[in-house]
């Protein structure tokens, strides 16, 4: 058995080979987590591992096993939304929504590293994330009021 | 669904299962579908519940168009509530009206107006129960945040729940009842967030790919190689043995491996041992202009006015060109899913598609049961574009249901929902025009052969809206290598290209500015109205293309409203980057502006896609560069600045606004790729034609 901690519980896996999208979705049952194209091609699985960005749907539940894990559904704090979320409301940056938790993980990852991005660098970080809706100048303009939200400069 | 039962608390607005059916132009989807009719019972569209709020029944289906805000927006306005007090129902068969389906953009224009007068019907009501309540003139009430409130005496109000408190009525919805003029909007018109975005970014909002049922099992169907193969010899003795099959099914050409998780599934499915036999030598994409060419038959004249050879007679020049749209892909960010139960003889299905009714009446009968046994949910549906009409893995899913007797589901592969789809219809395209020396187009002749033997569904959009005395515009059925099928804005944008190409050549041969020779032939007042916009806005300054600047322009028309699209963009290699994007919209009232804008926005997103990226490549009946590693889309970084500006106004109807902005997208990057480099590009897409 190997133990996952996905948003700060444990979970059970039998096989090591399982893929950890299918894992984060079916036997974990967090299906905020989006199948796009299994081929790490569209970001729509990106969770957090150790606060990295990773493509779930190309990783398996033994690459990651003792590694801390975050889904969409664990980013909410004190049942208060993250403040890319928040963004990604008032920016309106969404249309199906499909893409979006993959966009506001790779985004998290982003701030994280880099707390307040060019444009420049919000493009290239979310180039492989893929919005078909065609969002992606609200989804840029969210990360931007994010990054000036959390460094605690809002307008 | 039918009216509610009777005694069921509330205010019930009831009225005709379908608004304005069938729709007076087009035809397109009972053609492309032969769709079921609607009930003829009256249906429940609203009901103000004992408490005030209210809840509002469509069949649309919400695709990222936006249509759950913007109907909320309708009632809320018309009920004078609070947009929070409004909930909306939509597509599940067993609790909203009958719909053909939600394409064209019809919801705001037909749905949206029912509702408005469903509202408005529940709105009048309550006045008069507050008039009998007050012992007051109707005159004298005014509603308002949920209540009713005496003009003279503003002391004198009662909340909508105590009104209702808890009486039950049924009520017709009334043609008569006042819709609320522009000058009451408070959320119409305004600035409003969608209703369901923070379900979208918390991964709450359920999607078809995201239903999970106690004991469901997982199915892998065997899907052909190519186009037309049937399956000559299968052997499953290996599938089944392996770990956690359920069992393998074999029903009549449906091949699928049960099993208890969705990779074991699969996995057995690659041990299923199949033999085929295959058509011999399909043609390809490279055969597809000859194909179109030679197959072009069924001729159905669009448009006809005066006559051709005294239009070339008077013309001081005469320009022919043929352009070439290839096949294009959907490509949704959630490709298809379906989830089937049965209980009893009763099946549920949830599948994200964009015919719930239609798709329900294909199950029943194809399952050969009656329709009241069937109940289709669509929850939230990760894009669609027009291709999740179409939705076969529905029946998969009913039938291997029935026959394992257990819930099943059944989901598409990123390449198996790019392969086993329809695209938008390919094109071949003749324009000959002839026109006088100061710019005037005196003769217009467009033949356009689109893939497909449902003819409609390419003609869309295919007349000219220019001046011209001398026109004919014939559409042309030829065959199709490949299912063609619904794509935003359909026939729209294919036959706009060439179209607002062909303007810009003639522009071009006789050296005046483009938008200035558009002026010269548009004397339609909303044409000239979005192009004027456009230009202004964008700053546009004339010159004689190609100037070397790279800008580009081009009209458009399509379900109703006026598009006119500007682009600035720079060529380097044989890459386009298109940097500025300026549209200009008239789609009559614009009940939720944002909205609007939005659609607009992944309007020329995915149409500079189709311009610059997007073909299907096939062979020997398979498509070659299904999925994303092949099949290039427009991403983060390719994204330009978009700036929309909406000229539309309050008094003319409510028309589309998720189409319109698609159709001439494509020409205006092609213009300004002539204007950048003078190459013009008649072959789509552009990037693989530049040099």
């Amino acid at each position: 058995m190997i133990t996952l901690w996905i948003n700060g519980k444990p979970y059970e896996a039998a096989e090591p080979g399982r893929s950890l999208l299918s894992f984060i979705r079916f036997d974990a049952g967090l299906t905020g987590t989006k199948y796009g194209c299994g081929d790490g091609l569209c970001g729509a699985c990106t969770v957090l591992v150790d606060g990295q960005a990773l493509r779930a749907c190309g990783t398996t539940v033994g690459a990651v096993a003792g590694g801390s894990i975050t889904t969409i559904e664990g980013l909410e704090r004190d049942g208060g939304l993250h403040p890319l979320q928040e963004a990604f409301i008032e920016e309106s940056a969404m249309q199906c929504g499909y893409c979006v938790p993959g966009f506001i993980m790779t985004s998290a990852a982003l701030l994280a590293q880099v707390p307040r991005p060019s444009d420049g660098q919000i493009r290239e970080a979310l180039t492989q994330n893929m919005c078909r809706c065609g969002t992606y100048q609200r989804i840029i303009r969210a990360v931007e009021r994010a990054a000036q939200n959390m460094a605690g400069d809002a307008p | 669904m039918s009216a509610p039962p009777a005694g069921s608390p509330g205010l019930h607005v009831v009225g005709d299962a379908a608004p304005g059916f069938p729709p007076p132009r087009g035809g397109y989807a009972s053609a492309a579908y032969g769709n079921t009719q609607p009930e003829g019972a009256k249906v429940t569209w609203l009901t103000v519940r004992p408490d005030g709020t209210a809840v509002a029944y469509a069949g649309k289906v919400e695709l990222g168009q936006g249509i759950r805000t913007g109907l909320a927006i309708e009632v809320a306005d018309e009920l004078r509530l609070p947009l929070e007090a409004v909930e909306v129902v939509l597509g599940d068969t067993d609790r909203v009206p009958w719909d053909m389906g939600t394409f064209g953009s019809q919801s705001t224009a037909r749905v949206g107006l029912q509702l408005r007068r469903a509202a408005a019907t529940a709105r009048e009501a309550l006045l008069r129960l507050a008039a009998d309540h007050f012992d007051l003139p109707p005159e004298d009430l005014n509603a308002e945040g949920g209540r009713v409130v005496s003009r003279s005496d503003p002391n004198r109000a009662v909340t909508y729940a105590s009104l209702l408190a808890d009486r039950s009525a049924a009520l017709d919805i009334d043609e008569s009842a006042p819709l609320t003029p522009a000058a009451r909007f408070a959320a119409m018109g305004s600035q409003q967030r969608r209703v369901d975005a923070r379900e979208r970014v918390t991964g709450r909002a359920r999607y078809s790919q995201d239903v999970m049922l106690d004991g469901m099992v997982f199915a892998a169907v065997l899907r052909p190689p190519s186009r037309g193969a049937t399956l000559a010899s299968v052997d499953v003795s290996i599938a089944e043995r392996l770990p956690g099959v359920a069992g393998v099914v074999r029903d009549d050409g449906l091949v699928a491996v049960l099993a208890d998780s969705d990779e074991r599934a699969v996995a057995a499915l690659a041990a299923v041992q199949a033999r085929w036999d295959e058509p011999s030598d399909p043609p390809s994409h490279l055969d597809l202009p000859a194909v179109l060419q030679q197959t072009a038959r069924d001729p159905f004249v669009m448009q006809e006015a005066g006559s051709l050879d005294e239009g070339f007679r008077l013309a001081d020049g005469v320009l022919e060109t043929v352009y070439f749209l290839p096949y294009v892909s959907n490509a949704p960010m959630e490709p298809r899913a379906a989830v089937a139960l049965w209980e009893g003889d009763g099946l549920t299905v949830w599948a994200g598609t964009q015919r719930p009714f239609g798709i329900r009446a294909e199950l029943a009968q194809r399952l050969g049961i009656d329709e009241s046994r069937v109940r289709v949910i669509a929850p939230e549906v990760g894009g669609g574009f027009g291709s999740k009409s179409p939705y076969p893995i529905a029946y998969e899913a009913a039938q291997l249901a029935r026959i394992v007797g257990r819930p099943v589901r059944v989901a598409y592969t990123r390449l198996e929902d790019m392969t086993y789809a329809t695209f938008r219809p390919a094109a071949l395209i003749t324009v000959r025009s002839g026109f006088k020396a100061d710019g005037a187009i005196v003769a217009w002749q467009f033949d356009a052969c689109h893939a497909g033997e449902r003819a409609p569904i390419g003609r869309r959009g295919s007349e000219s809206p220019y001046d011209t005395p001398h026109v004919k515009v014939t559409t042309y059925s030829s065959d199709s290598p490949l299912p063609s099928g619904s794509y935003r804005s359909l026939g729209g944008a294919v036959n706009h290209f060439a179209r607002e190409s062909h303007i810009d050549e003639i522009a071009a041969a006789i050296g005046v500015d483009p938008v200035e020779l558009r002026l010269r032939n548009l004397s339609h007042k909303r044409f000239r109205r979005v192009l004027e916009s456009a230009a202004g806005r964008h700053g546009w300054s004339g010159a004689k293309s190609p100037s070397g600047r790279g800008v580009g322009v081009a009209v458009g028309l399509d379900v109703g409203s006026y598009a006119a699209t500007c682009v600035d963009l720079d060529v380097v290699g044989t890459e386009v980057r298109v940097r500025r994007v300026t549209v200009a919209l008239d789609c009559g009232l614009t009940v939720n502006p944002d909205g609007a804008i939005n659609q607009v926005e992944g309007s020329i997103v995915m149409g500079m896609g189709t311009a610059l990226y997007e073909a299907i490549d096939f062979q020997n009946g398979r498509v070659l560069n299904a999925g994303f590693a092949r099949y290039r889309v427009p991403r983060t970084s390719d994204a330009p600045v978009i700036e929309t500006v909406l000229v539309g106004d309050d008094e003319t109807p409510s028309t589309g606004a998720g189409e319109p902005a698609m159709v001439p997208i494509a020409a205006a990057i092609a213009n300004a790729v002539f204007d950048r480099t003078g190459q013009r590009i008649r072959e789509l897409p552009i990037q693989r034609h530049l040099r």
